[in-house]
């Protein structure tokens, strides 16, 4: 362990890192669980540190925030599909579907086409209709960040991540064709594990939108044989940081 | 779970806050009610300490308090209280719009303003507040000065620790370090995660 990365702790619960130092803190977190415990215990500081500044809020913002909450819909209940712990339920159901970007169409469809077991069709209906928006919600979300990365075979893929909406968009584009018989296949890496992100439709020009990233810090992507596998079986063509 | 294991005579609070939070996921609004209750005072207090300006603070608290109602199925106990859940969301919306385009000729004036004037003095006083902040100015006052300063301009000013060692004109290793240990010995002093 670098005693200098580990010594951001403070800075970092203060959201005092600039983003780039900021990505790499986290990247440390990922492996570092006596940081994690630390930063845990240091949020709960400062967060008394803001119950400290408390102060009476006007009736308008309650008013504001009624009406506000009245037409937002809430992200379903995380019962089959929640965030990744460390106790690590099995990796099949975590996570989800595909998009273009701001891509509405169709959206139902891709789901199919992942096979992603989602819950029941009503369930995924629901996730589809609400990946529409949260493709825009993402672009516009106040901590979006996004990264890129070459393909080594080919290509650059794009995760787009806000960790206050606990989502991120991945976005692929100009990848290699494969034989027949293999697919590409996204994975999210993190300290408690390796878990799919699906598998990328034949006509990979798509998004995958994440929700519930838990602690992953990297997107993988490998070539796997079509239907996909339940760990990776080959070296990353490519593995991409997602920023803070 | 992290708690606030010696904290306020509350200690019920925060499990009412959390199966609050749990039934908000549900679409409860009563439950939101609550959450709102016990938690828009300290956010909407922490954007204006960050932010200054009343509009934009009341602006962050009400986009925090609608993330709070979408994404409560998302808060999960095992890393940690609602309330840091919630106000750590709260300080990073307010310290991405401080950092905004127009945000370094304003920090520049709030400079030296920030460094002569008592942070608690510029607090309004609230009722609910008074004990967290009793408790958080005494804890305050047992850091050093360096690292009361640091802790100060980095979490209630909305700076960098980059910022804060040239603000403070010491090295950027120390402030670093001095943040760290500051919140540390704040953590002890609060009787956080004992």
């Amino acid at each position: 362990m670098d005693p200098e990365v580990h010594s951001l702790t403070g800075a970092y619960v203060c959201h005092a890192l600039e983003p780039d130092e900021r990505a790499a803190f986290e990247r440390h977190l990922a492996q570092c669980p006596t940081c994690a415990a630390e930063v845990a215990e240091l949020q709960e500081t400062a967060a008394l540190l803001a119950s400290a500044a408390a102060e009476t809020p006007p009736a308008r913002l309650k008013a504001a925030v009624d009406a506000r909450i009245a037409v937002t819909r809430q992200i379903p209940p995380l019962v089959d599909h929640g965030p990744l712990r460390a106790s690590a339920r099995p990796p099949r159901r975590r996570w989800f579907t595909a998009a273009g970007w701001g891509l509405a169409a169709g959206l139902a469809v891709v789901v199919a086409v992942l096979g992603i077991r989602v819950g029941d069709q009503q369930n995924q209906i629901d996730q589809a209709r609400q990946h529409s928006t949260t493709i825009s919600q993402l672009l516009s979300a106040p901590d979006a960040h996004s990264d890129s990365a070459s393909v080594s075979t080919g290509g650059t893929g794009t995760v787009l991540v806000s960790r206050s909406r606990d989502e991120a968009a991945i976005s692929v584009a100009g990848l290699a064709k494969l034989a027949p018989g293999k697919a590409y296949q996204l994975w999210m890496i993190g300290p408690s594990g390796t878990r799919s992100g699906g598998v990328l439709p034949a006509t990979a020009s798509d998004s995958v939108v994440a929700h519930g990233l838990g602690d992953a810090r990297t997107i993988g992507l490998t070539v796997e044989p079509a239907g996909g596998s339940a760990q990776p079986t080959t070296t990353p063509v490519m593995l991409l940081p997602m920023p803070a | 779970m992290l708690g606030r294991a010696s904290s306020k005579a509350d200690t019920g609070e925060e499990a009412t806050l959390e199966s609050c939070l749990h039934r908000v996921a549900l679409g409860d609004r009563e439950a939101f009610d609550e959450v709102y209750g016990q938690l828009a005072g300290p956010i909407l207090g922490v954007a204006r300490r960050v932010l200054r300006d009343p509009a934009q603070a009341e602006e962050v608290a009400q986009e925090v308090l609608v993330e709070i109602w979408r994404t409560a199925s998302r808060f999960d106990a095992a890393r940690g209280s609602a309330r840091a859940w919630a106000l750590t969301m709260a300080h990073a919306r307010a310290v991405d719009r401080v950092r905004s385009a127009d945000a370094a000729t304003r920090r520049e004036a709030r400079a030296a303003e920030l460094m002569v004037e008592p942070p608690f003095d510029q607090v309004v006083e609230a009722v609910e507040a008074r004990l967290d902040r009793q408790r958080v100015r005494h804890c305050l006052e047992g850091l050093t000065e360096l690292q009361r300063q640091s802790v100060t301009l980095a979490y209630y000013g909305g700076y960098t620790y980059s910022q804060v060692a040239h603000l403070l004109d010491t090295p950027l290793g120390t402030v670093k370090t001095r943040l760290r240990d500051g919140l540390a010995r704040l953590r002890d002093c609060l009787g956080v995660g004992g």
